[in-house]
């Protein structure tokens, strides 16, 4: 049977790590929503040096581990790690969703570019009122994989004294020599953010895919 | 108003459009016919630059289309154009979609874009269907508020690349009805098209294409009665008599 001692009294740890996590997801999951959008745009933009620039970037990110990219931020440019953890969580996760993204753009007939634009919409007009936005619905449930990918990876803030829920959870156990248990509130607290998520995603899809 | 002079196009080695000369004057209907690859719709495409020309010239209202000065954004503001596949934009709903080239485009307010929508709904007889969205209209409706969407820019031109030709052969008629209106209040308009009993009626001139050539240029009463080269001959013998 779970100790739930363990959860009552540690509840402030549990509660401050939850609260960091949050934040650094919020952030993470907005920062890298920009920049995937911005890099998955790049990538296809009729302007050949900026094609490559994108694909360079995305190949690169996402080949590399995540912790790397982390240790550079807290170790190569000395920053905290709570900042560390969130720049790097954002930008290994925009790789991933930029070709979520770009793979979305692309399945919009091409029609709809060419009725646009020989309506006079310029190309960035375009992108913003007619492509994306049926883009955006197309990729909703690969965006909504990465999201959740995202909550679980903010657990690599543990590594560089992020103060996060998987840090806590580090702290807790070293404290009362229990593993099995502590895991378990964290693995419950990890759940309380990305099952919400999910549901949310679903919710998300249906509806937009309502005027189709 | 339409001018090309010897205009030439290639894909890579593929020569698809050979030494095109042709003039379409203010308020002509051009019908453009021939078998399929023969380089119509690209043609046609290039009169707005949905397609470039690899050399010679095509002016519109003698501004060239090609140049890299030229605002295309602005040229193409005159020229309104149907497709086959309708391309109505689909997370939006009928009025939007005509409302929105001439609010972001012309800078019309959203009640003077939304009368203008109405009326050229009412022009093409859908009105009751503004609010619905694309999927939920047929074919034929889907086009017709295609060209309620190019007409509510005001244009001088509309360009029609086989604008039936995906269309259930029952909802024909009404696209075509409206695009006689259209070409009866003096709409100057370029008609890539099977339809040879509206290019009969309606046309002021017939485009015969083959193999990426202009093999022949007509009104339709010659153009149907007798054709001058083999191939329309041929071209004709073979769509009309099944």
């Amino acid at each position: 049977m779970l100790d739930f001692s363990i959860l009552t009294d540690h509840l402030d740890m549990y509660l401050e790590g939850f609260k960091i996590t949050i934040t650094a997801s919020l952030i993470a999951l907005v920062a890298s929503l920009v920049i995937g959008i911005l890099i998955a745009v790049i990538r296809i933009v009729p302007f050949k040096p900026l094609n490559a620039l994108g694909a360079a970037y995305v190949e690169f990110i996402r080949n590399i581990p995540l912790l790397i990219i982390v240790f550079f931020f807290f170790l190569g440019l000395r920053l905290d790690g709570l900042m560390a953890g969130t720049i790097a969580l954002s930008i290994y996760t925009s790789s991933f969703i930029a070709e979520a993204i770009r793979a979305g753009i692309l399945s919009v007939p091409k029609g709809q570019m060419e009725a646009a634009r020989s309506s006079g919409l310029s190309y960035v007009q375009t992108m913003r009122l007619i492509i994306l936005p049926q883009a955006f619905k197309i990729v909703i449930p690969p965006l909504g994989n990465q999201f959740i990918n995202l909550v679980k990876n903010s657990s690599i803030l543990s590594v560089v004294a992020g103060l996060d829920l998987m840090y806590q959870g580090d702290l807790i156990s070293s404290r009362t020599f229990v593993v099995f248990d502590v895991y378990i509130f964290v693995a419950i607290f990890y759940l309380l953010l990305t099952i919400p998520l999910s549901l949310g995603v679903g919710y998300l899809e249906k509806r937009l895919a309502k005027s189709n | 108003m339409i001018v090309f002079d010897e205009v030439n196009k290639f894909y890579g080695d593929f020569h698809v459009l050979k030494d095109i000369n042709l003039t379409i004057n203010k308020g002509e209907v051009v019908v453009v016919i021939g078998p399929s690859g023969s380089g119509k719709s690209t043609m046609l495409r290039c009169i707005n630059r949905l397609e470039t020309i690899s050399d010679g010239s095509l002016t519109v209202n003698g501004i060239s289309v090609g140049d890299k000065k030229t605002d295309i954004n602005k040229l193409r503001r005159n020229i309104g154009m149907v497709f086959q596949h309708f391309h109505l934009y689909p997370h939006k709903t009928v009025l939007q979609n005509i409302m929105l080239a001439p609010m972001k485009v012309l800078g019309q307010s959203e009640a003077e874009a939304k009368k203008i929508a109405q009326k050229y709904l009412e022009k093409v007889g859908i009105a009751n269907k503004a609010n619905s969205y694309p999927s939920q209209l047929s074919g034929g409706q889907q086009q017709r508020v295609a060209i309620a969407r190019g007409l509510a820019m005001n244009p001088e031109i509309m360009l029609f690349d086989e604008p039936t030709s995906a269309l259930d052969p029952e909802m024909i008629g009404e696209v075509l009805d409206v695009m006689k209106a259209l070409a009866h209040e003096g709409m100057t308009m370029v008609v890539v098209t099977h339809e040879m009993g509206f290019a009969r009626e309606v046309a002021d001139r017939i485009v015969f294409m083959d193999e990426g050539r202009i093999l022949e240029e007509a009104i339709p009463a010659e153009f149907y009665a007798n054709p001058r080269e083999e191939r329309a001959r041929l071209f004709l013998s073979r769509i009309l008599n099944h």
